[in-house]
């Protein structure tokens, strides 16, 4: 089947991408070292051992739940939003996730519990005073939705803005980096509790596929064809932000992940969700190992947050997307 | 024969307004039948109802001698199909894919459509002469074709009952004329129960087996089209002064202001 096929694709592309990126960094890594890694070959150095392993693939691993969870986050808002230009990050979800999680900090919870529950509940409120700021009489609208985006994301930024002010110590350049997007902490017990999240969100939105495809195509219709659209989206709205909340917790603010790459695979792909969601997800996995793997080499032995790469691309999409399709989207 | 559908005695109020109530309807199989009235007088509702969208406060829709509140939501949209006024895609979806929409009550959480769903998706385009729009994406098709493939999509649900919703309403002439032989012909050919409401008194009398004209959320008049369109009916209930003669060619009542 289609799906199955083009999901095989991108999943041996990820592996592909992740090999790449497991040669590329300060240190050199040669493709034979690795392979002899691989392979359990003894003769590697502890030292190479130790990059690879304990650097550098947490670090892989990282930025590809993230990528697949922002990715998938900003696919189903804009199904349930029917806005083209919805995205986790632009909608201020993800502030609302930082915002929590910096109050974690300031509490001093722990970095595996307190602070991503923290992040989820500041991600669920969001998404709820977005979608009711947006809430109009005949349902969402689309531009009010992201205007209620950006002003809740102004408002949490100022907050955590706030925070970081008054906090006067050496956690300063570790909270500033983490705010934008840093995978560099990345440890194997964070994947422990996120991986089997992601995973049944995945299944769980998967599932959702084709209910979300006739949400997009109306409410009413929806309904009328026998949609629950009330706990569809009430659903969509807590997986989403359960996943979005342990990104942020876990990678700071990473934006426009969710944006780049579901256009990416409508423009290619069409508008089924049931091949949209793997295709999203492996592909905004596939996309933020390559991002963080330029941000971590490009201004060698100095790294960047992955989150400036992205917003560097990101943003010219925006306008791009703005200009050619969020017009179009909205008048059939 | 007997009804497939019918209403008894149904009231319904937003609030504490009532928008239809004591409503006593029924349609056959094969029967077209127009639903008639001024703006706000409860059409919309009427088709919400019988849909199962909203839930009446009084009396019953009875959909095959089963109440349609005890159906469930996707059990109910394998017998009722609705084509709205106007629908909007908000993302690019092709023809086809927009007819394949209708064969969700049908499948499973996982599942793709087979090749049974594959089939009844193009005899509905093709019933609705659309197959060659298959591919085309929906926002690219002019307003006659795009309503032609949400009819598609409503066959493709296999009802026994269709619902439109002025259908029409943003069509020109040879579009509405095109519709409405389109709705006509799977209503007799088929054995389909249609309901549909329209602001267009000649169109619906030239189609409609059977017409009802709703006055304040009531029924006004009700019967053939001939006796139900006639000069006092009309003034009464649109409340706007009108001759009533004869189509030449087709003899159905024909509606002029003066």
């Amino acid at each position: 089947m289609r799906v199955i096929r083009i999901s095989l694709v991108l999943f041996l592309f990820l592996i592909l991408t992740i090999l790449l990126s497991l040669l590329f960094g300060t240190a050199d890594v040669t493709i034979a070292q690795l392979w002899g890694i691989l392979t359990g070959d003894t003769d590697v150095k502890e030292m190479t051992k130790i990059i690879v392993f304990n650097i550098r693939f947490p670090r892989i691993i990282a930025a590809g739940l993230a990528g697949f969870s922002l990715s998938l986050g900003g696919l189903v808002f804009q199904a349930i939003l029917r806005n083209p230009l919805a995205d986790p990050f632009i909608l201020g979800v993800s502030s609302g996730g930082a915002f929590g999680a910096v109050l974690g900090i300031m509490f001093g919870f722990s970095f595996n519990l307190g602070i991503p529950l923290l992040s989820f509940a500041g991600a669920m409120l969001t998404i709820y005073l977005v979608s009711v700021m947006g809430q109009r009489k005949m349902g969402m609208e689309s531009s009010t939705i992201l205007l209620a985006g950006v002003i809740i994301n102004a408002f949490f930024t100022a907050i955590i803005m706030f925070f970081i002010s008054t906090a006067v110590d050496d956690r300063l350049h570790t909270m500033l980096f983490w705010l934008y997007g840093d995978l560099s902490q990345s440890a194997y017990v964070q994947f422990a509790i996120m991986a089997p999240i992601v995973v049944a969100a995945f299944i769980i939105l998967y599932s959702l596929s084709r209910h979300l495809n006739l949400i997009t195509a109306g409410e009413e219709t929806a309904r009328q064809l026998g949609v629950d659209t009330k706990k569809t989206k009430m659903t969509c709205f807590l997986v989403v932000s359960l996943v979005i909340g342990l990104v942020v917790s876990f990678s700071g603010l990473i934006g426009f992940v969710g944006l780049i790459i579901p256009h990416l695979g409508r423009m290619v792909l069409g508008s089924d969700h049931r091949l949209l969601i793997p295709v999203s997800a492996l592909g905004g996995a596939v996309f933020l190992i390559a991002a963080d793997t330029v941000a971590r080499t490009i201004i060698s032995p100095s790294e960047l947050p992955v989150g400036v790469i992205t917003a560097f691309i990101g943003a010219p999409f925006f306008i791009y997307l703005l200009k050619t399709r969020g017009s179009k989207w909205n008048r059939s | 024969m007997e009804p497939v559908l019918s209403l008894k005695k149904v009231g319904f109020r937003y609030d504490s307004l009532w928008a239809i109530r004591d409503l006593d309807l029924g349609v056959k199989p094969g029967e077209l039948l127009a639903v008639l009235g001024p703006n706000g007088s409860g059409k919309s509702t009427l088709l919400k109802v019988v849909d199962g969208i909203l839930t009446p406060q009084e009396g019953e829709v009875l959909l095959k001698d089963r109440p349609v509140s005890r159906y469930t939501r996707s059990d109910l949209a394998k017998e009722v199909a609705m084509v709205a006024q106007e629908t909007h895609f908000y993302f690019s979806f092709s023809a086809l894919e927009v007819v394949l929409m209708g064969r969700f009550p049908r499948l499973g959480r996982f599942q793709f459509e087979s090749e049974r769903d594959m089939e009844a998706a193009s005899r509905a385009l093709k019933a609705t002469h659309c197959l060659h729009l298959a591919e085309r994406p929906i926002h690219e098709l002019s307003g006659g074709e795009k309503q032609r493939v949400l009819l598609a999509r409503a066959l493709a649900q296999e009802p026994t009952v269709i619902l439109l919703d002025e259908p029409t309403s943003f069509l020109d002439l040879r579009y509405k004329k095109e519709i409405f032989d389109l709705i006509s012909s799977l209503t007799h050919e088929r054995g389909l129960s249609v309901m549909v409401v329209s602001h267009d008194i000649d169109l619906a009398s030239q189609y409609s087996d059977q017409m009802v004209m709703l006055k304040d959320g009531r029924v006004y008049s009700t019967g053939a089209p001939d006796k139900v369109i006639t000069a006092s009916n009309i003034q009464a209930v649109y409340e706007c002064p009108v001759i009533v003669d004869k189509n030449p060619v087709l003899g159905s009542p024909r509606v002029s202001l003066v």
